[in-house]
């Protein structure tokens, strides 16, 4: 990253800080406003509202632009290669400019330019290997997903964006899972990227996306390890399945899915535990995740009863359990237990409610009245109206 | 520990800028010594909410034939009022102004009441008919309830649930599991929209006129503006002839929405203005050229996007001028 974008990035850090400490209470406007001339920001940042509209029109224009060539020159294999080039050449130099600029680094247009910039290039490089070096389709996919993990990680190193961090993480172990002993692969990787991701994660010297970015690789590597480790990804091959050559599939040893269902069960509480003991909440996030994903494995395997009694108790467990943390935590003494607290400190309690309202509302809400009607209530009614959607 | 932050605290404490009590706890908190779960509290609740009520339909679809219809609609309705029972006696008093939630988990628990008072009331009417053919009708009593409850718990979540069922007993979904609202067809379902979007629009204007809960605003004004703008554009791309009356309707409710979200500082309102506007225009432009292969209208529409960005900026800066 220039360093540059470097400090304004720290600038911006301080200044959502502050921003959550005035929203507390815990500050008056005069003392955020010395912290904002201690720590001047030249960028303007918009809301995400302006920074997605922006890179929704930039990415139109993009397509467009594309769409014009394509339309007036009407290209072979190799002029398409051309165009892509040209588009993902344009594309960052845009990014740089913009990247550069205190006055639009941070509206949504560099992200998307940088974004659309790698996708070009990827896919041109595709259409060379399969067009004009002639290469076979699974030499091309491996050939993408190398180039894949390398661009993207280089995109993120130079602009800074966690997102490309995950797709380069996603293209290297899909590149891991087709090669031979894939599953091997995605253990001793996964674990070696969250292990020198983790290490970095409260790097002074790093610019504060790239720690983020260094989170995203944690929880990836994390992710993989526990792909791998999972016994039903074990006996449904869902990793060998990635292959090139989808070679003959072993029946897996007893010592392995031995191993592999103790994995299932330990993983997830290990990972709870290090976020726990680390008091990083998007360990103990990743840790929930696992947990459930577990428990569904655990359901597959053994039946211990009804799928309807075992989603009401654990919905009860869970609404229980999330009851008894919050009172417990509420009812210690200064609200906080070993670290942790239910109160929500400096972040937007506002912003967060409207985040949770789009998911509430779009799962909850029933079926349309009058298409549901054409079909006659004796027709198979819907249990709902409220958000379920069962048919009986 | 966020560095960034931690420099700063103790560099703001040097200069004088923050107290000592300030500054311990901001160190605390960027250092990790602090952390708040109110997040992952939150995500269990609202995961358990899904599970129960998966759970009980799942119980109700497998089940009904052995337990009953009675039992079941009973004990899913008395389980329904335990709930609003729960919510009601820890709810703080009525307001028209906003009302903070008692507790974190106010808000799931009163939302798990709701949403077994709509499925028992979906099953008795299935099991017994009451509204015939009608049937669709208990959306608008599920809808009605929703909105009561949102006003007297001051719900926006419940609010939003309200309208998004209203628009269902409409037959208009904007659930993204049942289907999308641009799946608009018919001329039916179309005028359904606009009424219902005109309505959410009003009932946002009055929010803030009348002081009656002036927050429930933007649930009410984002709600319509979808529904409004969608229908409108749904007409503008439709292939039957009047397309150019509906693009030109919503290219000047588009402005209107444009404007007054400008004036009233609501980047949300601008936005879904200048969306619905810029696919309007898309349909103007490909229009003449749809029959034939040209890079005109792509040119046109990349420098139209490009004006677009100019509107954007320029709106923004204004906005923020102010």
């Amino acid at each position: 990253m220039r360093p540059e974008s470097v400090a304004w990035e720290r600038a911006a850090e301080v200044h959502e800080a502050a921003d959550g400490w005035r929203r507390a209470g815990a500050i008056d406007e005069a003392t955020k406003r010395a912290v904002g001339d201690a720590y001047p920001d030249p960028c303007i940042t918009p809301s995400a509202v302006w920074r997605v509209l922006t890179a929704c029109v930039i990415a139109v224009v993009i397509f467009c632009v594309f769409g014009a060539f394509e339309a007036a020159f009407r290209p072979d294999a190799s002029g398409h290669q051309v165009l892509l080039f040209l588009l993902a050449a344009a594309s960052m130099v845009a990014t740089e400019v913009l990247e550069a600029s205190p006055r639009f680094s941070r509206r949504g247009a560099a992200g998307t330019t940088s974004f659309l910039g790698v996708v070009c290039l990827l896919v041109g490089f595709g259409l060379f290997l399969s067009e004009t070096v002639h290469m076979r389709l699974d030499d091309v996919l491996n050939g993408m997903l190398t180039a894949g993990f390398v661009a993207w990680a280089a995109a993120c190193w130079r602009w800074g964006s966690p997102v490309f961090a995950a797709l380069s993480a996603a293209s290297l172990f899909v590149f891991l899972g087709r090669v031979a002993n894939g599953r091997l692969l995605w253990v001793l990787v996964g674990a070696a990227l969250a292990a020198l991701a983790a290490r970095r994660l409260d790097e002074p010297a790093w610019a504060p996306s790239h720690r983020r970015s260094a989170a995203v690789l944690v929880v990836a590597g994390v992710a993989a390890v526990y792909a791998a480790a999972n016994i039903y990804s074990l006996d449904q091959y869902l990793i060998e399945d990635l292959g090139r050559f989808h070679p003959s599939r072993m029946v897996s040893w007893r010592a392995i899915r031995l191993l592999s269902t103790l994995a299932t069960a330990v993983l997830p509480l290990a990972v709870l535990a290090w976020g726990l003991q680390s008091r990083r909440a998007f360990l103990i996030d990743t840790g929930i995740v696992l947990a459930a994903l577990s428990l569904v494995t655990l359901r597959h395997y053994v039946h211990l009863a009804p799928l309807w009694v075992v989603l009401t108790l654990s919905g009860a467990a869970l609404v229980a359990l999330a009851l008894a943390c919050e009172r417990a935590l509420r009812r210690a003494p200064g609200g906080e237990i070993a670290g942790f607290t239910a109160e929500p400190l400096f972040s937007d309690e506002r912003r967060q409610h409207v985040l949770q309202m789009v998911p509430v509302v779009a799962v909850f809400t029933a079926a349309p009245g009058q298409a549901a009607g054409e079909k006659g209530i004796g027709g198979g009614g819907r249990f709902g109206g409220g958000g379920a959607d069962e048919k009986f | 520990m966020n560095p960034d932050v931690v420099g700063a605290v103790a560099r703001l404490r040097a200069d004088k800028v923050l107290s000592g009590e300030q500054a311990a706890l901001f160190d605390r908190v960027a250092r990790r010594l602090l952390v708040s779960v109110r997040v992952e509290i939150r995500a269990l609740l609202y995961a358990g909410v899904l599970l129960l009520t998966s759970g009980v339909g799942l119980l109700v679809k497998e089940h009904h034939g052995e337990i009953g219809p009675w039992a079941i609609a009973v004990a899913i309705g008395l389980a329904g009022a335990a709930c609003l029972f729960w919510v009601n006696r820890r709810a703080m008093s009525f307001s028209w102004g906003e009302v903070p939630s008692p507790n974190v988990a106010f808000d799931y628990i009163l939302l798990l009441g709701l949403l077994l008072f709509a499925s028992d009331l979906a099953y008795i009417e299935v099991q017994f008919r009451l509204l015939g053919p009608q049937w669709a009708h208990h959306l608008l009593i599920v809808g009605a309830v929703y909105l009561v409850a949102a006003y007297l718990w001051d719900s926006r979540t419940v609010l939003g649930l309200a309208l998004t069922t209203l628009a269902a007993w409409r037959g208009i979904s904007v659930s993204l599991v049942s289907g999308s609202l641009w799946n608009i067809h018919s001329d039916d379902l179309r005028e359904n929209a606009l009424v219902l979007g005109v309505v959410y629009v009003a009932a946002a204007a009055l929010s803030v006129l009348l002081r009656r809960k002036p927050h429930f605003e933007a649930v009410f004004a984002n709600a319509g503006l979808l529904l409004l703008l969608g229908a409108l554009v749904s007409g503008a791309l439709d292939d039957h002839a009047a397309w150019a009356t509906w693009l030109a309707v919503l290219l000047l409710a588009a402005i209107v929405v444009m404007w007054h979200g400008f004036r009233l500082d609501r980047s949300l309102y601008f936005a879904e203005g200048v969306v619905a506007a810029y696919i309007g225009l898309l349909r103007l432009l490909f229009q003449p050229f749809r029959h034939t292969q040209s890079s005109i209208p792509y040119l046109l529409a990349a420098l139209l996007g490009l004006g677009v960005l100019f509107v954007i900026f320029a709106a923004h800066r204004r906005m923020q001028d102010r």
